[in-house]
């Protein structure tokens, strides 16, 4: 499909930078923490204690401890406002440390629940009859769009905020609709990324739905049993490279390319010919030119459920072979509409570390999945590009293509 | 490029079609209210509802089965727009289609039924049948699955200025070649729930009308529906500006926002189709257009339509629409007259432009000039 500045048009690309980036994940908070947890193969997940999950199958998650959030510049609120408005503020504090001078023109973020604990807070105090003195506060932080918003303002920026909530494939496309904004000329700089905070009702959602699994997250193990919830955040700072150059800003890698496609099977379930993901892959690699034997490393979308990595896998092996491969959720778990974002960050790392990040928890491979995964343990390996997989409820599909900036 | 409206639809509680919603609200009708209560609270509020008759020929589709009314709300505006559209331009290629949403507070209904067996009886009855249709794309899945689109399908979330940022979007996406046409659909459902948050948030009347420019602001009365446009490259109406604006974290501070937006879409052949529902917002837009546009002509549906919150700037593009269409105004509910502003009378008139000012209540203010 015909792109943006296509290759074989008669205008060359804009080429889009990446010139900030910060994170906060279970496996820690900044590029530093989360590139030695990754690179030490730790297991992020622990027993959720946020709320009540006895009656639920899955009693873990990936979590972000309250201290990680406290103690930060968090703006001029900080008690009233949403963990994930805490999150985002200290991914900003990340951010803009390493470009001050970064003023976008516009934010598209990724969620899925935006401020959702204090619905719940809401609720259960409605249903009790009780306590409601706290609930215009409650109600104003809610929607997902108010968690950027604030952390904008502490940081004192009013761009217009897209928050795009195509559940899980959220971040990637995000990013991905960044990517285009600025690859078309239409912004030169813009800032992008996702976020979401555990919330009970999200947690419970998928337990019903037995898509969380009380085990281990194996993903593309023969003996996956599901997904682990995880939360957190992670944002990208894009510009237009010609000028991120002329301001003399350092470029941490490159967005090359984007896909999106929609799968019609079922709202909770990929078709199994897994030919949704691959049109997105596919797009992605056309958008930036590129051919499947170019690309070195495959994160994963990959929830260890049994339908997605089943239909992920299908159309990796088809269109890339033996490319090594690996689902990071298997670590920190699945942050939602973070996910795509956050994993966009461990592709950075990757490029710039030139390391494979590990798929932990794996011990027998799927036979019927012909793919290359990189078993429980970081490995160092030379990577140019690296393709991040965010697929999702609603049959959303997206891919990104970031590649390491040549010297 | 040309961004232009192919086909319209609108599903409100004044009934669902374009030219009959619109032939209502030129009469000066308003859609009754009917009370909304809930099990959990003995407080009953009021909003306008879609009326029961509005999706009774909506075509049967699987995916439609357990979905929430805001599904369904969105699936028979979005496939109103496309008849519209087929009706001058033929046939659509779904594969040349993108889909982009608008919605504030998404699948309530179903999102609080799920949570309530929650807190009631625990996580073990949870519903595994309600919980995908509480997520906030569930809508665009349905309709994109409907209508066969397999390509871009976004859902954006935010507050009434959501639907001006989808329609940015829209444009954007319509860059690419390989689009012929993004279908842009806004909707919500209204709930005791979302009643009962804009109450406590001192937003809500309880009584109607809704009475727009008072001063002080007495409140709004949510409302419910969906309103869908499909844009293409042809089309009478064109979208010649979009300003996406920004935010506001003091509501003080949304004066300068929307006089700043309503500066650069400022024509002195426009009227203007503002967001105004008897809340704060209202003297944000009167204090803009005094001080920037003092000779428009000024409009808001929402006296009679209800504030739909992520379906409202749907609703007030396609009243531009059709103002620019008929040349008429319908005219303004229960203003005050002596706020100094000209108000839309009955009659034909002459503007060739339209300026849909979106302020919302959290946070997000844009708008677009619409020509002919």
């Amino acid at each position: 499909m015909a792109r943006f500045n296509d290759l074989d048009g008669k205008t060359a690309p804009t080429r889009v930078a990446v010139v900030a980036a910060g994170v906060i994940s279970p496996l820690g908070f900044g590029l530093d923490e989360t590139l030695a947890a990754l690179r030490a193969n730790q297991d992020c997940i622990s027993p959720v204690t946020r709320f009540d999950v006895e009656k639920c199958r899955c009693k873990t998650a990936g979590q972000i401890s309250d201290d990680l959030l406290s103690g930060r510049r968090n703006g001029r609120k900080t008690e009233r406002l949403h963990r994930a408005t805490r999150m985002i503020t200290a991914v900003f504090e990340e951010l803009f440390g390493q470009d001050p001078g970064f003023k976008p023109e516009l934010t598209v973020i990724g969620t899925t629940s935006g401020g959702m604990s204090f619905g719940e807070d809401y609720y259960r105090a409605l249903h009790r009859h009780r306590g409601l003195r706290h609930s215009p506060g409650w109600i104003a932080n809610y929607p997902p769009q108010k968690p950027v918003i604030d952390a904008q303002d502490a940081f004192g920026i009013s761009a217009p905020c897209q928050i795009i909530a195509n559940a899980c494939a959220s971040g990637t496309n995000a990013i991905g609709h960044a990517f285009e904004c600025v690859r078309s000329g239409k912004c030169k700089r813009v800032l992008t990324g996702g976020y979401d905070a555990l919330s009970e009702l999200v947690f419970i959602g998928f337990d019903s739905l037995q898509a969380a699994t009380p085990e281990k997250c194996r993903p593309f193990d023969r003996d996956r049993s599901g997904m682990v919830l995880g939360e957190g955040a992670a944002l990208f700072a894009l510009e237009n490279l010609e000028s991120a150059r002329a301001r003399g800003a350092r470029v941490l890698g490159e967005i090359i390319g984007y896909g999106i496609s929609t799968d019609n099977h079922h709202l909770t379930q990929p078709d199994p010919s897994g030919s949704g993901p691959r049109r997105a892959m596919e797009q992605a690699l056309q958008s930036a030119g590129s051919s499947a034997d170019e690309i070195d490393y495959i994160n994963a979308h990959g929830t260890a459920t049994t339908f997605n990595d089943a239909a992920e896998g299908k159309a990796i092996a088809e269109l890339f072979g033996g490319v090594p491969i690996s689902s990071t959720k298997s670590m920190m778990g699945h942050s939602l509409g973070a996910a795509g974002a956050i994993e966009a960050a461990v592709c950075l790392l990757a490029l710039q570390a030139q390391f494979l990040p590990p798929n932990i928890n794996f011990r027998n491979p799927d036979h019927d999945l012909d793919l290359n995964i990189v078993p429980n343990e970081s490995r160092e390996a030379k990577i140019d590009i690296a393709l991040s997989n965010s697929f999702g409820f609603g049959g959303t599909n997206a891919s990104i293509l970031i590649q390491k900036l040549a010297a | 490029m040309s961004l232009r409206i192919a086909g319209m639809g609108w599903v409100t509680p004044l009934g669902r079609g374009i030219d009959k919603v619109w032939d209502r609200l030129l009469r000066g009708d308003e859609a009754p209210v009917q009370p909304i209560s809930d099990s959990v609270s003995d407080k009953a509020y009021s909003a306008l509802r879609v009326p029961a008759d509005a999706l009774k020929d909506l075509p049967p589709h699987p995916r439609l089965r357990r979905a929430s009314a805001i599904s369904g709300f969105a699936a028979a505006a979005g496939i109103d727009a496309l008849a519209e559209a087929r009706s001058t331009i033929g046939e659509i290629d779904a594969e040349r289609m993108a889909l982009v949403f608008a919605v504030s507070n998404g699948g309530v209904v179903y999102t609080k039924r799920f949570y309530h067996n929650v807190v009631e009886s625990g996580a073990q009855s949870a519903s595994p049948l309600l919980f995908p249709e509480t997520v906030f794309n569930a809508p665009a899945s349905h309709l994109a699955a409907i209508l066969g689109i397999t390509g871009a399908s976004y859902t954006l979330v935010g507050d009434g200025a959501v639907g001006v940022l989808a329609i940015e979007m829209a444009s954007h996406l319509l860059d690419n070649e390989a689009l012929d046409f993004c279908l842009v659909v806004a909707t919500e459902e209204a709930d005791w729930l979302l009643c009962d948050a804009y109450h406590k948030w001192r937003l809500l009347k309880s009584e109607p009308p809704i009475e727009p420019f008072h001063r002080p602001p007495r409140g709004m009365i949510l409302s419910e529906g969906a309103g869908a446009v499909l844009l293409a490259r042809q089309g009478a109406v064109e979208i010649d500006a979009i300003d996406l604006g920004g935010n506001f974290c003091r509501r003080r501070d949304a004066n300068a926002l929307v006089r700043r937006i309503l500066h650069s879409l400022a024509d002195e052949q426009a009227c203007i189709v503002g967001s105004a529902n008897g809340t704060f917002i209202d003297l944000a837009e009167r204090n803009a257009i005094e001080r920037e546009l003092p000779s428009a002509l000024v409009y808001s549906a929402k006296p009679a339509l209800g504030e739909s919150v992520g379906a409202s700037a749907l609703w007030q593009v396609i009243t531009g629409v059709q103002a620019l269409r008929t040349r008429r105004l319908p005219p303004l509910l229960h203003s005050d007259p002596e706020t100094g502003l000209r108000f839309s009378t009955p009659g034909e008139l002459s503007f060739k432009k339209v300026i849909i000012l979106s302020c919302g209540l959290n946070q997000q203010v844009a708008g677009l000039r619409l020509s002919i």
